[in-house]
């Protein structure tokens, strides 16, 4: 517990002035370097506003998020922005590739967004990505014209390219389907042990949750669960995820 | 900024539609810009040209009996005595004048003349006569003599004459026939015409004979006197402001200036401007509001790449950018695309009206100084069109734009 890479202080998150709903009520939550996180919790129960607030894309209403002892919420909305490109990486469950740029060219934005350009090393760093993801003769391809499981193995191509410390990805798993799920999996789990990058995972997927090396769950805008999983056993920690994924599936079916 | 330019034109890469269509709507609005600009332009000079192209623009004469040079170093003292023999006061050592007109750079023609009138009597018929004594080199300058000279030459030197078109047809006149001309006093003098002029108006051609300046002071009984100085300048709308200046400076002079003497000429002209002016406003107001709807559709199709753009650290200024640029780079090309179209118009006008007589209506000439401001003007323009979508671009929060 020695890299403490990102943490949050009483984060407190109230949506509404007329009507207020506190979405988030007090949350404390540190991240090490290196760790592969899953954050589990029902829909609406505050996984994806409190991955907003750690990426520093939303303000906490109180309470207060550093990285690397660096205090984010204070910044300004350049000096934010330059921190999210240059320490983050986000991979969303809806892809959001550019679809008007090729696959390599997506790979590259954040270089561009960075430098204004990008140089022969990072180019060859994102084919090396690519490779990485298993995409290499895909590189010309428009963003568009691969499949989905492709797509957000490019999304997180592109999450890697400035090699960030932290990578939130929201659901990134989320509509694909189960074989795919499995791949992206391998393939986060894989660059996070090579590049010693840290994720943290909001998930409705228990076997990724299992498979972490920790699970936070919310409920109500509180941690009710926080647990390494090599210190369980794994019939424990199934009964640990069982509920939420029973009522998840409740919920599936009456939607159904 | 490499980064939003790069973002810039691939956005409108992408949307070829739109952006094809809204660059054919600039550049049929530059269009009609550059060709009404140039058909005012081009008829004004016309009108202008017709109007005083072979005529003084200035005239100098002596308006007390002595005309000083406004503190001058040397001892040019420029000087006239009156002479009120004549009803008009004449000028007397008149060619320190000239010398120092002639060393004004905006003057192109300075031409000292000797008027009076007479009688022209030919074959028992009497007719009255404008005498214009002048040196044909100098007067060569305004009148453009080997343009307007419809038969014969136009070197005056002895009793030789150079008559109007219309005198020669009444009297029949040919070159080398002669005729009298009797002043009021009843002196008379034979002449002979070496040339037949056509100076475009009635009035000039049924009256004015020009004689050797000499000669004609002989005639008038000038001594060596003029009557007055006539000068083009080489900015005609100037004219005035240049006549103001030498007034300042001679003093004692006498100018008159062509656009006092045509006041009603200018002040239609300056209606044409106007409304030339109004409408190039409103099509560029048109323009403006067509690329500030297309982006501000734009910003709302592109709010998720927007929107991921940002989660990856584009910064909101950067978003801003990135429309701005696209303002300006469709107006930029859809202008350059409007000057190309509005050439084609303007060739087709010149063309078209060939077609019917052989020669264009008039002569069109494209501007580059006009263009060049058209081009800037609706550059800016398109800019500012940009600046509301582009700061809706710059507000989009990431998080509500990727929700779902």
């Amino acid at each position: 517990m020695s890299n403490c890479l990102l943490q949050a202080c009483n984060i407190k998150k109230t949506y509404g002035t007329v009507v207020k709903t506190e979405v988030l009520k007090g949350i404390d939550l540190s991240i090490q370097q290196g760790e592969f996180a899953s954050l589990i919790g029902y829909s609406g129960s505050g996984k994806t506003t409190l991955l907003n607030i750690l990426g520093a894309l939303d303000k906490p209403t109180e309470g207060e998020v550093k990285f690397n002892g660096q205090k984010i919420s204070a910044m300004q909305d350049e000096e934010l922005a330059y921190f999210r490109n240059s320490n983050l990486g986000f991979i969303f469950q809806f892809h959001h590739l550019l679809p008007d740029f090729s696959v390599l060219e997506n790979v590259l934005i954040p270089t561009w967004i960075k430098d204004g350009t990008a140089n022969k090393n990072r180019i060859e760093r994102a084919k090396e990505l690519l490779e990485m993801v298993g995409l290499k003769d895909r590189i010309n391809n428009n963003a568009n014209d691969i499949s989905g499981g492709q797509q957000q193995r490019v999304a997180i191509a592109r999450a890697l390219i400035n090699e960030p410390s932290l990578i939130l990805a929201d659901e990134p798993t989320g509509n694909l389907d189960s074989d795919t799920t499995e791949q992206v999996y391998a393939l986060m789990r894989d660059l996070n042990e090579k590049l010693q990058t840290s994720f943290l995972i909001v998930t409705h997927n228990d076997h990724i949750a299992a498979k972490s090396d920790r699970v936070i769950e919310i409920k109500d805008g509180n941690i009710t669960k926080d647990f390494m999983t090599k210190e369980k056993e794994e019939g424990e920690i199934w009964q640990d995820l069982a509920p939420c994924y029973c009522k998840l599936k409740d919920e599936r079916e009456s939607v159904l | 900024m490499k980064f939003e330019l790069k973002l810039a034109l691939r956005f409108l890469k992408a949307g070829k539609g739109q952006t094809l269509f809204i660059m054919l709507g600039i550049a049929i609005g530059v269009a009609v810009q550059i060709f009404l600009g140039t058909l005012i332009t081009g008829l004004q000079e016309d009108l202008v040209n017709a109007t005083v192209g072979k005529s003084p623009h200035i005239v100098l004469r002596s308006e007390s009996t002595k005309i000083t040079q406004r503190e001058q170093d040397d001892d040019s003292l420029l000087s006239t005595e009156g002479n009120f023999i004549k009803d008009e006061r004449s000028l007397s050592n008149w060619e320190p004048f000239l010398t120092y007109l002639d060393s004004q750079e905006q003057l192109t023609a300075v031409s000292p003349v000797v008027s009076g009138n007479a009688f022209l009597i030919k074959s028992g018929l009497r007719s009255p006569l404008v005498i214009r004594g002048i040196d044909s080199d100098r007067a060569d300058d305004i009148y453009r003599f080997e343009e307007v000279t419809t038969s014969g030459s136009y070197q005056l030197s002895g009793n030789q004459s150079l008559i109007g078109s219309e005198i020669a047809r009444t009297y029949a006149l040919d070159i080398g026939d002669s005729f009298l001309i009797e002043l009021a006093g009843g002196t008379s003098e034979i002449f002979i015409v070496s040339g037949i002029f056509d100076l475009g108006t009635q009035g000039i051609n049924e009256t004015w004979v020009f004689l050797d300046l000499i000669r004609a002071q002989r005639l008038l009984d000038f001594g060596g006197n003029i009557s007055s100085i006539e000068l083009q300048v080489s900015e005609v709308f100037k004219a005035d402001q240049i006549a103001n200046q030498l007034d300042r400076e001679l003093i004692g002079a006498d100018f008159t200036n062509w656009k006092d003497e045509n006041a009603s000429l200018l002040s239609a002209l300056n209606s044409q401007s106007s409304s030339s002016y109004t409408i190039q406003f409103f099509v560029l107001m048109a323009i403006t509001l067509g690329i500030a709807s297309v982006l501000a559709v734009s910003v709302v199709q592109k709010q998720r790449q927007i929107g991921i753009l940002k989660a990856m650290g584009t910064s909101s200024k950067s978003a801003r950018n990135i429309f701005i640029l696209q303002g300006a780079i469709l107006g930029f090309l859809g202008a350059m695309l409007g000057v190309f179209l509005g050439f084609l118009l303007i060739q087709g006008f010149l063309f078209g009206t060939a077609a019917a007589t052989g020669d264009p209506l008039f002569a069109l000439n494209i501007r580059f100084n006009q263009t060049m401001v058209i081009l800037l003007i609706t550059t800016l323009a398109s800019i500012i069109s940009a600046v509301i979508p582009a700061r809706n671009s710059a507000k989009l929060n990431p998080i509500d734009v990727m929700k779902g």
